[in-house]
């Protein structure tokens, strides 16, 4: 699955119209500021790509607070700047209605919900930290161990400037099954619900060397839970793409990683359940 | 890789294939003998059956395997009688070999055995190196052991003709029994048998070592097995040292024995050399431990594995291929390592890659991880591969009535169709032989109860040749193995067949035939890496592309947005050493600049601050990978510098494949090249083998059209006269050229000319450069006229003054010349001024040259033919690595290895250094070539032949030339792709011959080198070999076993569906027919072979009804009665090389025929005429100074190629060169116009229309 280019590209060209409005009390000048218009990649993360929101607005706020942190918010909600704008989408927007809105805020950090996020370096160590926990969960961690420096520079500035094959030229080796192993050792994988995500250690097959489909997946991390599965795919209704396969994105769409190849190929024996999901 | 065969023999005694591209076991056609034991090399199959005999099975071959005997007929003079029959007592015998050695009388010339077969009678050779012989084939000496000359001379005192008959294997693609040793087959059948010794050192290429063992434990050698006589002439028998008691043996690729006894050791054949290929004497290797007993042992190159007796598995370490057959240490090794497993029994690959076969299961193991560094490997996998069932293998063909029943039971189930076979394998084996026989061949369906009508054909008797083939039946062959697979193995109709999933518990299997690399595992395991190619059209997986694809509705009404990430613009840097101007290099920092849709370049200098150079991505004309080993290099071309090299040198591969994929990225960008180029390609191979692209559809795309004619325009306003315009189009008729300018105040006299490519003779090695014009156009102000004349060769013809004055001084004026089939027409101002009879072809022109008091403003050239300026085209890079590619007109490539694989081109472009980024349709490729150093010595009166030299001496070790020193131990590979795959070697294949040791003798060093010391001989030198391979991608798949030495290919109509005819050359100069190939089904679907007497050496068509081919020996040959519906035509007819040349390559097309001989000197057919398709001779095209100057070191040419209409060549410098003026009235054109890139090493612009 990993050498599925068209996917891979697809997943990577997603973006979403943004609608970033400033928070109209925090404006001093007499003339509401126009609202800022973006279109941003789903696998980016929100501090990556607001740089020229911050500079729209910047004029239009007290002086003192130019400074601040600029912080998001839709519906009320503040926007974790540490989950994938499009994991962020899928969880908190459950209408059809695009652009996405936006409050841009420079005032009243609500720091019991977000960190603080001043700097690119911060969200780069995130995204180092969340690459090498995958990489325990599939080989012990040896992948990411024996890259260089270089590669994880270039992994990294691959996702930020957003180009595919840098990226991929470094990922591809993190998503490859090694000779040495015939399966992951576990599915690096994040199912994030409303409040939060769950994750588990899972073994990609059955002990009977079957491999396991997403359906089964849910069944482990929900077991028994027929009806709190119908509410998951509520929730990640439109997301289920994501979590089959931003499983090769695997670190950046944090919805879900799952280990790819042997995922896939056991796919088609279960069609069935897959596209119900989808539909849905 | 080509795909290669692994074999195994199921519980029924059938054998079953295993392709390494394919993903089920196939079953060979039954032919109504079961086998016991099998070994294999490539097309090489040897087995015992349950008969106990041997059998050979020859298979997967391309090219028959023909072998042409020779008999001279040598006469003597006498005064009277003249030449007479009658020869001297010490002369050679009446009929004789060539050095007369040995009687070849033709009565006692015979086959060898039943399987081969005579293609017609015995005929005269009737030319001698090219040269057609008249007399009856005589050739004349003055006495026997010296030089032969076609004519008769006074001195000539012995004569004598050469005759021929060629044999032919015809028991191909069927089992062959072997002679038993005895008249009575019984007395002593064979128990096991064993090939290998493919690759033994310094042998003769072909040479294959068979080693059995007979019930009565003796081990027996075969004599004479080679690819040329697969079934050798004679056993021979080996003795063992007393008391030993062989049951088993193996023979590994370098010729190593081991053999494991009765009692549980082992012994091992040591001393096995190209001379002494049977092994000079036994070594006994203990067992592992005291109560375990080898059973069984297989050995690749390096691996000798082994198995007890309780199933234990053994690897033994330190043991040497290459090196066995000299040191006794190396063919023994030096302990067994314990494996885990426990396998029934064990088998090991060429390259040392094993297969085993599990001890309770019965299920074929492949171990994992085998490398030349790891050579015990890893784990075992299982191989998972269903199992094909075909009519002929389920015993069905024994009676009407079970086939019936069998192929009902096809669709039933596989587990009861596979239970009643063994049910009806129970039955036979109730009723089996009494008697070993061995049974027909070929065709299936008919039953063999049937009595063969002759039944001592059938079993093996004692006969002349020691050796007894089997009647054959051609024709049926065929059937059984119709060459439509790019498998070497080929089935039966799909329809006939079944297939089977379930497990087949194995008894045998064979890898000797069997080439895997770590790097391209087959697709014979449950798990694998990668997509299956199925998952790309199953529905869920459409459903989740469509589903992402909907992911943003209406995404246009977005199309406003501002795009959060950047992406049009952005700088990569980074440190190089560059050299400019052919300097040393030096340091620099790169800056590569991408702005929007533009690019540049910038070499800076290390501090940062000042630029070296700079220059616009779309400048570039060429990125070349141009690495010296240890020294990674890029070459960018950019015309507009000169000189237009900039090579920039990295430190290491990995950064100098980051850049390359940088600029090859952003040049296509620039150049809006993406996708599948398009048929009418220019196709380029560079020194390194790196293969290149110019699409010529870009260029057309890009020029300017008006009507039907290209046009390009010149601003000169800004240029003062003298100006000279390259016009890079001739002046074909129906072109117009315009130029407007203005006449000064003063102006005298002015020349407007259309100026030829200039004459040049040589005199004294000096070269006079005689001009040519076309078209003078004077205009002679005082003397109120315009004068036109034409210079040949630097002599002006006869002037034209006639008519009015149409221009003034200080006047503005347009000039109109229109090129007519006979005329230039000359148009002033738009009325006709006056026309001017062609004197030259006028596609001869060139050049535009303006002289006078003038200035002129605009030219514009309106041509029907594209007009190609050189400078502007792009090479665009396409994966892969390879010796030579070849296309044509209707999007059918295909291209040669250095190790001689031919490779389709699958329309895809990227791989290689792209890798899988900015790729499409690309397969894993591999090439090999050979390092090469000699050794030098000298004789001294003191200790002989020592590596001490004269101070004046070449180094003792060096390349061929002698120039350079190169010492083994400090050759390194060209880049990280590569790897080493065999050790140093002498090579004894150096023309010229070597003695035993492979030296060559000569008087001094820069002399002519033979095989024997002469008493005059002070130096020798010999040749080492050491062989590597790499391993890369690109858009080529690969397309079989037989390899090629040239291919060519043109279409036999125009239109796009059209058949292709695909003309090659098989390795041994064979000329093939390949069959079935179009635009669709570019790999076609199987060779043909056409019959030629002699070893061709290149080959081309075009149109297709017109072959030429060269011979090795370089004269050219015509292939005669070739028809649409005839397409591989009736025969061959010799033309006679130019006057002292022998020809190495040639190309030919509708435009002409052109060739180039050993002294890299160019030949272009002359007096072609649709009634003399062959032209009657040959003009000479010697390098002119333009040519000379194009690249460094450039004395010849190297290489042609002609399309439809035009010719280009490569020099022997690496320039490409594109030659002018072609024309009906000049077949061999004028003038050369050069490429400003360098370091290529063929082209074919046969795609170019």
């Amino acid at each position: 699955m990993a050498n599925d280019r068209e996917i891979l590209r697809e997943l990577w060209e997603g973006k979403l119209p943004v609608c970033f409005k400033l928070d109209a009390d925090e404006v001093v000048e007499l003339q509401q500021p126009d609202p800022f218009y973006l279109m941003v990649p789903r696998v980016s993360y929100f501090p990556l790509v607001i740089d020229k929101v911050r500079k729209h607005f910047l004029r239009y706020i007290a002086s003192d607070k130019m400074d601040q942190v600029m912080w998001l918010e839709y519906n009320g909600q503040p926007l974790k700047w540490h989950y994938p704008i499009g994991v962020l989408f899928d969880l908190l927007v459950k209408t059809d209605d695009l652009p996405w809105r936006i409050t841009a805020h420079f005032e009243k950090l609500p720091e019991e919900h977000i960190y603080d996020f001043k700097t690119k370096e911060s969200v780069e160590a995130y995204f180092m930290s969340c690459l090498k926990e995958a990489d325990v969960l599939k080989y012990k961690g040896q992948i990411v161990s024996s890259m260089q420096i270089k590669d994880h520079t270039q992994l990294w500035m691959g996702l930020q400037n957003d180009k595919f094959d840098q990226f991929w030229a470094v990922n591809r080796k993190l998503m490859e099954l090694s000779s040495e192993y015939e399966n992951f050792k576990h599915i690096p994988f994040r199912c994030y619900i409303e409040d939060g995500y769950k994750q588990a250690l899972v073994k990609p097959i059955f002990e009977d060397g079957q491999r396991k489909t997403l359906q089964d997946l849910l069944n482990e991390i929900f077991p028994g839970q027929q009806t709190s599965l119908i509410n998951i795919y509520t929730v990640l209704s439109k997301l289920m793409l994501s979590l089959l396969w931003h499983s090769h994105l695997k670190y950046n769409s944090r919805s879900a990683f799952i280990s790819s190849s042997i995922f896939f190929k056991s796919l088609p024996l279960r069609t069935s359940t897959i596209s119900s999901a989808f539909t849905n | 890789m080509p795909s290669s065969l692994l074999f195994g023999i199921n519980n029924e005694g059938r054998v079953h294939t295993l392709s390494t591209t394919g993903s089920f076991w196939r079953e060979l056609p039954y032919a109504g003998q079961e086998f016991k034991k099998l070994s294999a090399l490539p097309h090489f199959l040897w087995a015992v059956g349950g008969d106990h005999q041997i059998y050979v099975y020859v298979h997967g071959l391309d090219i028959p395997i023909r072998v042409r005997e020779e008999s001279y007929e040598n006469e003597r003079w006498y005064p009277i009688e003249g030449f007479s029959s009658k020869l001297l007592p010490t002369d050679r015998f009446r009929y004789s070999s060539a050095n007369g050695l040995v009687n070849r009388s033709m009565d006692t010339i015979r086959l060898p055995s039943m399987a081969w077969q005579w293609e017609g009678d015995w005929k005269l050779e009737l030319t001698l190196d090219g040269h057609p012989l008249d007399h009856n084939g005589w050739t004349y000496a003055i006495d026997f052991p010296t030089q032969y000359y076609p004519k008769k001379q006074w001195t000539s005192c012995v004569r004598r003709r050469l005759w021929v008959r060629s044999r032919r294997y015809s028991a191909m693609n069927s089992w062959c029994a072997i002679a038993p040793l005895h008249k009575d087959a019984t007395s002593e059948p064979f128990i096991d048998i064993s090939i290998g010794g493919q690759s033994v050192a310094g042998a003769e290429a072909g040479t294959m070592l068979v080693w059995a063992i007979t019930s009565l434990n003796r081990v027996m050698f075969r004599v004479g097995v080679s690819t040329k006589s697969p079934e050798g002439t004679r056993w021979n028998s080996v003795a063992v040292p007393l008391g030993c008691e062989v049951s088993q043996l193996s023979v590994g690729s370098s010729g190593l024995v081991w053999a494991s006894l009765a009692c549980g050791r082992a012994l091992v054949r040591v001393g096995v050399t190209r001379e002494n290929l049977q092994g000079s004497n036994w070594v006994e290797v203990r067992n592992p431990g005291s109560n375990l007993k080898i059973i069984q042992l297989s050995l690749g190159t390096n691996a000798v594995w082994a198995i007890t007796q309780d199933k234990q598995l053994w690897f033994r370490k330190g043991v040497k291929g290459e090196g066995a057959g000299l040191s006794e240490d190396l063919a023994i090794g030096s302990g067994w390592i314990e494996m885990v497993g426990k396998m029934a029994l064990v088998s090991v690959c060429a390259n040392d890659q094993v297969f085993g076969v599990g001890a309770d299961d019965r299920r074929i193991y492949f171990r994992t991880e085998v490398s030349h560094s790891d050579l015990t490997g890893k784990r075992w996998r299982t191989l998972t591969v269903p199992l094909q069932v075909s009519r002929a293998s389920s015993n069905a063909s024994l009676s009407k009535d079970k086939f019936h029943r069998s192929t009902l039971m096809l669709s039933r189930p596989s587990s009861m169709y596979e239970s009643s076979a063994i049910c009806d394998y129970n039955e036979q084996s109730h009723s089996a032989p009494t008697a070993p026989t061995s049974l027909p061949v070929g065709d299936l369906s008919t039953k063999f109860e049937a009595q063969p009508k002759n039944p001592k054909a059938w079993s093996p008797v004692h006969s002349v040749g020691s050796v007894v083939g089997m009647e054959v039946h051609p024709d049926t062959d065929e059937s059984v193995w119709s060459e439509c697979s790019r498998d070497s193995c080929i089935f039966a109709d799909e329809e006939e067949l079944g297939w089977a999933d379930y497990e087949a518990p194995w008894s045998w299997v064979e890898a000797g035939a069997c080439v895997i690399e770590n790097n391209q595992m087959p697709n014979w395991f449950a798990i694998g890496n990668g997509t299956n190619i199925d998952e790309l059209d199953q529905p869920w997986r459409r459903q989740i592309l469509r589903a992402l694809k909907d992911r943003l509705p209406n995404s246009k009404i977005y199309s406003e947005y501002e795009m959060a990430i950047d992406t049009s613009s952005w700088v990569q840097t980074g440190e190089a050493r560059v050299s400019l101007k052919k300097s040393a290099f030096l340091d620099c920092s790169l800056q590569l600049e991408w702005l929007h849709n533009n690019g540049s370049l910038t070499i800076l200098n290390p501090d940062g601050a000042s630029a070296m150079v700079s220059f616009s991505l779309n400048e570039i004309s060429c990125v070349q990978n141009c690495s010296e080993p240890g020294n990674p290099r890029l070459a960018i071309y950019v015309p507009r510098l000169s000189p237009p090299l900039v090579k920039l040198q990295f430190t290491s591969d990995n950064s100098l494949e980051e850049w390359q994929t940088h600029l090859h990225v952003t040049c296509s960008k620039i150049h809006n090249i993406v996708g599948k180029p398009s048929y009418s390609c220019v196709w380029t191979v560079t020194k390194l083998g790196d293969i290149f692209i110019w699409d010529p559809t870009e260029l057309e795309k890009n020029q300017l059209r008006e009507n039907d004619c290209y046009v390009q325009k010149y601003d000169l306003s800004g240029k003062e006269s003298p100006i000279k315009v390259a016009l890079r189009v001739g002046c074909s008729p129906g072109t117009v050229i315009t130029l407007s300018g203005c006449f000064g105040d003063d102006a005298e006299r002015v020349g407007i000319n259309l100026d030829a490519e200039s004459t040049y003779k040589i005199k004294s090695k000096a070269y006079t450069e005689l001009e040519n014009t076309v078209l003078h156009i004077n205009p002679r102000f005082s003397d109120n006229c315009v004068v036109r004349n034409t210079m040949i060769d630097g002599k002006w013809g006869r002037e034209e003054r006639d008519g009015a004055m149409p221009f003034a001084r200080g006047q503005e004026f347009t000039l109109r010349i229109e090129t007519t089939e006979d005329a230039f027409i000359l148009s002033v101002n738009n009325e006709k001024f006056c026309s001017y009879r062609h004197k030259i072809p006028p596609q001869s022109v060139s050049h535009l040259s303006i002289w006078g008091r003038v200035q002129p403003f605009r030219l514009v050239i309106k041509s029907p033919e594209i007009i190609l300026d050189p400078y502007n085209v792009f090479w665009r890079q396409i994966g892969g690595h390879v010796r030579k590619v070849e296309s044509c007109n209707v999007g059918v490539t295909w291209a040669i290895g250095h190790d001689q694989t031919a490779f389709v081109f699958s329309e895809g472009w990227g791989g290689g250094f792209l890798g899988t980024m900015e790729s499409q349709n690309i397969h894993p490729m591999t090439d090999s070539q050979d390092y090469r150093v000699y050794e030098n010595q000298r004789w001294n009166p003191v200790t002989g032949f020592a590596s001490a030299g004269l101070p004046t001496d070449r180094p003792m070790w060096s390349d061929a030339s002698g120039k350079q020193k190169r010492l083994k131990d400090q050759v390194k590979l060209q880049s990280k792709h590569w790897q080493w795959i065999s050790d140093w070697m002498v090579d004894f294949h150096v023309p010229g011959g070597v003695d035993k040791d492979g030296w060559q003798y000569a008087v001094d060093f820069p002399a002519s080198y033979h095989a024997n010391k002469n008493f005059t001989d002070y130096v020798r030198r010999r040749r080492w070999y050491r062989r590597c391979a790499i391993s890369t991608s690109g858009p080529w798949q690969e397309l079989g076993h037989t390899k090629l030495l040239d291919v060519s290919l043109e279409p036999v109509k125009d239109d796009m569906d059209t058949v292709v005819v695909v003309w090659a050359l098989a390795s041994g100069g064979q000329p093939i027919i390949r069959v079935g190939v179009s635009k669709q089904n570019p790999m076609g679907n199987g060779w043909e072979h056409v019959s030629s007497d002699k070893p061709l050496s290149s080959i081309s068509c075009g149109p297709f009804n017109r072959v030429w081919a060269v011979e090795k020996k370089g004269c050219a040959c015509v292939r005669l009665g070739i028809t649409e519906e005839k397409l591989e035509g009736e025969k061959w007819m010799t033309v006679q090389p130019p006057n002292g040349g022998e020809l190495k390559q040639i190309s030919v097309n509708s435009i002409g025929i052109w060739a180039v001989d050993q002294l890299g000197r160019l030949h272009v057919r002359k007096d072609v005429s649709p009634t003399n398709p062959e032209g009657n001779q040959w003009q000479t095209i010697y390098p002119n100074p333009s040519v000379l100057n194009s690249g460094t070191n450039t004395k010849c040419f190297r290489q042609v190629s002609v399309s439809r209409n035009g010719v280009w060549a490569v020099t022997d410098g690496g320039s490409i060169v594109r030659r002018l003026g072609i024309c009906a009235n000049n077949p061999a054109g004028s003038g050369w116009d050069v490429f400003p890139t360098e370091k290529w090493h063929y082209i074919s612009i046969r795609g170019f229309n």
